[in-house]
């Protein structure tokens, strides 16, 4: 592999600055790998979505602030009893190719997102409609159960299990835009090549040299304003220290910053950092000696000095004892552990261990540079207040993924990134019925507040439902011990205007300008 | 031995004392952090700076130097052996036991080295199972890295011995009633010891750097503890801002690397009976 990168590097850099530097109307990203898959269905990683969010739009779009406002729909209804859904289309959509939007192919995306054939593993984001979950389990298998049901050609009515104050956030995603039935048809899998892709955002799909980059152009059907930019250019190069080289070449104009990096940078007029709604979280497996504990568990979270992971990572990381991230709606910094080594060693005694006879504690982290970082100073910080010493190991992040469903871990690192800015999507995460919770732990209090939550629509009253579910969560049961919370780190070129960052890392390029 | 031999061999006493001695020169343990002197150049407390998360760069270095050098000495020994026993055999006796056991060779050659690696580390750890964290790590790398490196040694052994085999003086060996294990020891090896010195030699870099592909992906040397190897790789991500982080462990391998060089150089011309006494002495 290293051959080819440092190959293809020696190619951008041979063709030098002059032979591909971005004219006006051109943009050029690093996208870091080839995105898995365009199909907003299947599509779960984070490089594909920054491609289709230029691509596509939903019912609703995200504005730069983070409030759904409407895209596709222009205005939408719902029923005294909040059950009832129902979307007015804009008329002037068109796709690329020029056919007109129809509120059937809403119907025909979201049962093929449902339909356990195509295993998308999103499915469980439209389980809260009537109908879905046991669609996606085949227990119904007409599509004519569900409901979703389109009422002519521009109206979209959706019929939900029970009230969910969230729904609109839920169609900003890319999993709930709208489908082509006649191209998946005609072209199988290869629907999603240049020239085969239709679609109806701000851009269209102009060039995929696999492995290499991929471009956009401008949508001339789009239905707001032409955006101002002609060209994005997506380039793949995986190694964050060789994208910085070309960005200071000037062969880049917006690039990541390796963790590392990010110091030589902070006073650099080009520097923009902001803090993101992702949490970075340690989770216990609850059903093994010695975490099945809970006082061995807290003991842990007390042990944790959350104001060194900043100095440790230096790329503006916000220490959070919450889960609910600092930004996110009904956040509240006054909950969970705080950093008190002498209640930790505390707790561990009541609970009867010996830090000296505690055969080693296994703790799982993902190969990535600033993880193995964490996992060396939270390895420290747990040998230096509590005497406990923990073996790390790292794995491919695939390898990871597979032991935390089969055999998680006595500890391990993850993070959660938000699909949606609602605090469900980082609560629901450890209810008993997640796919995500590797914890092992359930808890029907836990379960109950949580959806009462995302069915309450009076914010004061939400907030004590979360409050109450986040107390459980980290200071009664302590299934896991949330550290802080992710920043984006960019150097963004001179000559790129109008782009702004927000805090779920979402590249608004539709008004960006490049000169 | 030449005076480059000599200059080979004190380099490697020196990394030796460095690998036993080193980190408990300085001030720091090689896993004591303080993370408020994170990131630091070279100075008079910390002699080659510190990391991300303030640790003693000298201490690491030299903690990775006791690790580095017995993976990389243990598994190319280890390696040494089998190639030796093999591939003498198979070019001393040739015929039948030749043609079998070089097809056995070509066998083990045709796997791709780190997947056979990854498979014997993972049988070595299940077997090794009580042995503390660290030391079974390195017992399973040495036996892993050794276990896939015998196979070029045995084939280059193989071909010496056989056009050893035909020399006049294993012939008059021969006549005198040499048996063949006292001829193979103590006239063949030493003649042929030449070339296979210098693949020794080339060899040790090379187990250190497999070894950090190895730890990479998870199978190494876990941290706190890191090899040279992991440290480079590690100090290669920050290339542009701390440029000591991939400097010094870099340059403990070159070292290394020369040291060996030189003194394996050295000693071929010195074993060389076919050069000895004849005033290559410089």
């Amino acid at each position: 592999m290293r051959e080819v990168r440092v190959a293809f590097v020696l190619i951008l850099l041979s063709c030098g600055p002059k032979g591909l530097s971005g004219g006006p109307g051109e943009l050029r990203i690093n996208l870091g790998t080839e995105p898995p898959t365009l199909d907003w269905t299947l599509a779960t990683d984070n490089v594909s979505v920054t491609v289709i969010e230029q691509l596509m739009r939903g019912l609703m779009v995200l504005d730069a602030d983070l409030q759904p406002q409407p895209a596709l729909a222009e205005r939408w209804e719902v029923s005294k009893d909040g059950r009832i859904y129902t979307f007015h289309l804009r008329q002037d959509v068109r796709w690329s190719d020029g056919v007109p939007l129809h509120a059937d192919q809403f119907v025909f995306s979201w049962c093929r997102l449902l339909a356990p054939a195509t295993a998308a593993e999103y499915a469980y984001f439209l389980f809260p409609i009537l109908g879905a979950q046991a669609f996606n389990a085949g227990e119904i298998t007409d599509p004519n159960q569900l409901g979703i049901r389109a009422l002519g050609a521009h109206v979209l009515r959706i019929e939900l299990e029970a009230p969910l104050v969230y729904f609109p956030s839920l169609t900003t995603f890319m999993v709930t835009f709208p489908g082509r039935a006649d191209l998946i048809e005609r072209y199988g899998d290869a629907w999603t090549e240049p020239g085969h892709l239709q679609t109806l955002g701000p851009f269209v799909l102009d060039e995929w040299e696999h492995e290499y980059r991929l471009v956009l152009r401008a949508n001339d059907h789009y239905y707001l304003d032409r955006p101002p930019l002609d060209r994005i250019v997506g380039y793949m190069v995986a190694e964050a220290t060789t994208a910085l080289i070309l960005f200071e070449q000037g062969v880049l104009d917006i690039v990541r910053l390796p963790p590392l990096e990010i110091r030589r940078y902070l006073d650099h007029p080009m520097y923009r950092s902001k803090p993101q709604l992702r949490g970075y979280y340690y989770g216990f497996n609850t059903k093994e000696s010695p975490f099945d504990d809970v006082r061995v568990r807290r003991a842990f979270a007390h042990a944790i000095d959350r104001s060194e992971f900043p100095q440790v990572l230096k790329g503006g990381e916000v220490p959070s004892s919450s889960w609910i991230p600092p930004g996110m709606p009904h956040h509240n910094a006054a909950i969970g552990t705080h950093f008190d080594p002498d209640k930790a060693r505390a707790l561990l005694a009541e609970a009867g261990i010996d830090p000296e006879t505690l055969p080693p504690v296994r703790a799982v982290y993902n190969s990535e540079q600033r993880h193995k970082l964490v996992a060396e100073n939270v390895q420290a910080q747990w040998r230096r207040n509590l005497g406990i010493e923990i073996e790390l190991e790292n794995r491919e992040w695939k390898v990871f993924l597979r032991e935390l469903n089969v055999s998680p871990p006595a500890l391990y690192r993850l993070g959660w990134g938000a699909d949606f800015p609602d605090p469900d999507n980082f609560m629901n995460l450890f209810t008993s019925h997640s796919a995500n919770n590797h914890t092992g732990w359930a808890n029907a209090r836990f379960d109950q507040l949580v959806q009462d939550a995302a069915r309450e629509s009076d914010p004061v009253r939400r907030q004590v439902l979360y409050d109450g579910a986040q107390r459980i969560l980290l200071e009664e049961e302590v299934p896991i011990i949330p550290f802080f919370v992710r920043a984006i780190n960019l150097l963004v070129a001179e000559r790129v205007k109008n782009f702004e960052l927000n805090a779920m890392d979402i590249f608004f390029l539709d008004r960006v300008v490049a000169e | 031995m030449r005076l480059s031999g000599w200059i080979g061999a004190s380099l490697l006493l020196g990394l030796l004392v460095f690998a036993l001695l080193g980190d408990r020169m300085g001030s720091h343990r090689f896993d004591e952090q303080r993370i408020e002197h994170s990131l630091q150049g070279p100075s008079t407390e910390y002699w080659l700076g510190t990391d991300a998360l303030g640790r003693d760069q000298w201490a690491r270095v030299a903690a990775g130097a006791k690790i580095s050098l017995l993976i990389a000495v243990g598994s190319t020994f280890f390696s040494l052996l089998i190639g030796l026993g093999l591939g003498g055999i198979s070019g001393y006796l040739g015929g039948r036991t030749d043609r079998w056991l070089m097809r056995f060779v070509d066998l083990v050659y045709s796997l791709p080295d780190v997947l056979v690696i990854i498979l014997l580390i993972e049988v070595l750890h299940a077997g090794l199972g009580d042995v503390p964290d660290l030391y079974r790590r390195q017992l399973a790398l040495v036996l892993a890295l050794g276990g896939v490196g015998w196979v070029s040694i045995a084939r280059l052994v193989r071909g010496l011995v056989l056009q050893a085999r035909e020399e006049a003086w294993v012939e008059a060996a021969h006549a005198l009633g040499m048996r063949n294990r006292r001829l193979l020891l103590r006239h063949i090896f030493p003649n042929i010891s030449g070339p296979i010195l210098v693949t020794f030699t080339f060899r040790i870099p090379a187990a250190i750097l497999t070894e950090s592909i190895v730890s990479f992906i998870g199978l190494g040397i876990q941290p706190p503890f890191a090899s040279w190897g992991v440290l480079a790789s590690d100090g290669f991500a920050a290339m542009r801002s701390y440029p000591h982080l991939v400097l010094y462990p870099s340059l403990a391998i070159s070292i290394t690397l020369l040291a060996f060089h030189l003194l394996g150089d050295a000693l071929r011309d010195l074993l060389d009976p076919r050069v000895r006494g004849i005033g290559t002495r410089v």
